[in-house]
């Protein structure tokens, strides 16, 4: 019922790596939940647990990203959490853990951003004093402290977590859990919804309803639908370079190549 | 020295410094923070240019102060605007600390913009939708497909110095006509998509029926007669809308829909 102390460190040490692998070392990943399913998966050494609850949780945060430094919730996080408890006791307990705890997330982010004022003023003051190598090497406390932001919380939850789970699923209603597999299928609403907001949305309305009917009335996969909307994004840059030329038709044609 | 300085400046940067600092820029978002945000990555990924650069302690640490204020921007495209950047260090040195670093704020938003929109937003929706559904039935081939994609993107970012540096500016102001083009044409490419997620992505069907006396009439049917995914296009127009409220930040509409969520569970509405 419980992890081996070699699964709970590799976990740990997982979203460590997440992480700082999310804010840019070296940024492949950015705590796309589907990945870290999977490596989850084969860590807990059940890989198709890991593909199941990465492809909902990638679902749900779809269009949730962070721009601009903005704080969202760590739905990677919730990957690991919800898949490593998953094969333990279902993917729906494995959830019920990993979503609250990655909207901590926010919070956690929101912290380790003031610290890291810190560490960055300290850097400056050796930079004034020509401490050159430590002003460098001090910098390295901040992609620490994001990398322990979610290691921590991910180590509390599979040491202390299993018994918390249960504890919690024995005394909980069934609304609960019903409600939480609900939201878990309103969720991608947000993402969208934010998609929407980043988008010129009132402009192009129009490849908006197309994408929708060719979906919702006919039934397209996602991958039929993106070379549709290829075609139609490459018909439009086709007419602007087209209406360009002609507007300074005579002077300043780039005829390189 | 001083005499051939002309001659010596131009290649004081060579590609391994430029490869440098690429490498050493991946700290981009590391150090972020409320006061500079990305500050802080820019004279980690720099420094060791710099200094070649300025061999005098007072000039370097002038140089060092300079890019240790406020920078953010999309982190991959960023590297094109660090590698311009010492490029003109190294041509006009410390006379233009001062249009250094209004040449990294004038064009931060620019590139936030396409990068952003391309490549945090777009391509994540696409491969991240594909690569969702597969593995939700045990298919891991979305999501190799995606990573494909992630170390193509990775292979080009790893460049971005050089380029940067080779085009100086050039690149921004010759090829900024087609690069509202191509942001243009993304959206097109992302709204079609996105158009087609509602339906896919957001399962809901109506639990409720009407009773009249003994007999029942389920709703779901009805609706679908009416419009296919109407109950998640409603949902989503209404997130869409709350958006709009400044006092409505993320966090609290996710927290609102899983209340919402709870409460429609409660009474057997929604599933």
């Amino acid at each position: 019922m419980s992890f081996t102390v070699l699964q709970v460190i590799l976990i740990t040490l997982l979203a460590f790596i997440k992480h700082i692998d999310y804010y840019g070392i070296p940024m492949l990943f950015v705590n796309y939940p589907v990945f870290w399913g999977l490596f989850t998966g084969i860590i807990v050494g059940d890989v198709n647990t890991g593909l199941v609850v990465g492809g909902t949780v990638q679902l749900m945060a779809l269009g949730v990203s962070g721009f601009g430094g903005s704080s969202v919730p760590d739905y990677g996080t919730t990957t690991i959490i919800a898949t490593a408890i998953g094969t333990k006791m279902g993917i729906e307990a494995g959830l019920a853990l990993g979503i609250p705890v990655g909207m901590l997330g926010v919070q956690f982010d929101v912290i380790v951003k003031i610290l890291n004022g810190f560490v960055v003023k300290k850097s400056q003051e050796y930079a004034n004093k020509k401490e050159f190598k430590k002003m460098n090497l001090v910098l390295w406390i901040c992609p620490i402290l994001f990398g322990l932001s979610a290691a921590i919380p991910v180590f509390i939850s599979l040491t202390l977590g299993t018994t918390a789970v249960n504890f919690l699923l024995n005394n909980m209603p069934t609304w609960f859990i019903s409600g939480l597999t609900l939201a878990g299928n309103m969720l991608p609403a947000v993402g969208i919804a934010m998609l929407l907001r980043f988008m010129p949305l009132k402009q192009y309305i129009n490849y908006f309803l197309i994408g929708f009917v060719i979906s919702a009335f006919l039934k397209m996969p996602v991958i039929g639908v993106a070379i549709v909307g290829f075609a139609l994004a490459f018909d439009l840059y086709k007419r602007r370079e087209h209406e360009a030329s002609l507007n300074i038709s005579g002077g300043g044609d780039n005829e390189d190549e | 020295m001083n005499n051939s300085e002309d001659t010596q400046q131009s290649n004081i940067i060579t590609k391994k410094d430029l490869r440098r600092a690429n490498r050493r820029w991946l700290m981009s978002v590391c150090t972020f923070n409320y006061q500079s945000q990305q500050g802080a990555s820019v004279v980690y990924a720099l420094s060791p240019s710099l200094r070649k650069i300025y061999k005098d302690d007072e000039d370097y640490v002038e140089a060092l102060n300079n890019h240790f204020q406020y920078f953010n921007t999309q982190p991959w495209l960023a590297s094109i605007i660090l590698g311009a950047v010492l490029a003109m260090e190294e041509k006009q040195g410390k006379e233009v600390q001062r249009a250094i670093q209004d040449f990294k704020i004038g064009i931060m938003g620019p590139l936030a913009g396409i990068g952003d929109s391309l490549l945090m937003v777009l391509i994540p929706t696409i491969f991240g939708s594909i690569a969702a559904y597969m593995a939700k039935e045990g298919n891991p081939i979305g999501i190799i497909l995606w990573f494909i994609i992630i170390l193509i993107i990775f292979f080009f970012r790893m460049r971005c110095f050089e380029f940067g540096y080779k085009q100086g500016m050039k690149v921004i102001t010759e090829y900024g006509q087609k690069l509202t083009y191509i942001t243009e044409a993304a959206s097109v490419l992302g709204l079609t998509v996105i158009g087609a997620l509602i339906p896919s992505v957001i399962n809901l069907k109506v639990l409720a029926k009407f009773k009249f006396g003994d007999v029942t009439m389920e709703i779901q049917p009805l609706i679908d007669q009416i419009l296919p995914s109407l109950i998640p296009v409603l949902i989503t127009f209404i997130v869409y809308k709350l958006l709009g409220y400044r006092r409505m930040s993320v966090t609290k509409i996710i927290f609102l829909v899983i209340i919402f969520a709870m409460i429609l569970a409660r009474f057997g509405i929604l599933a």
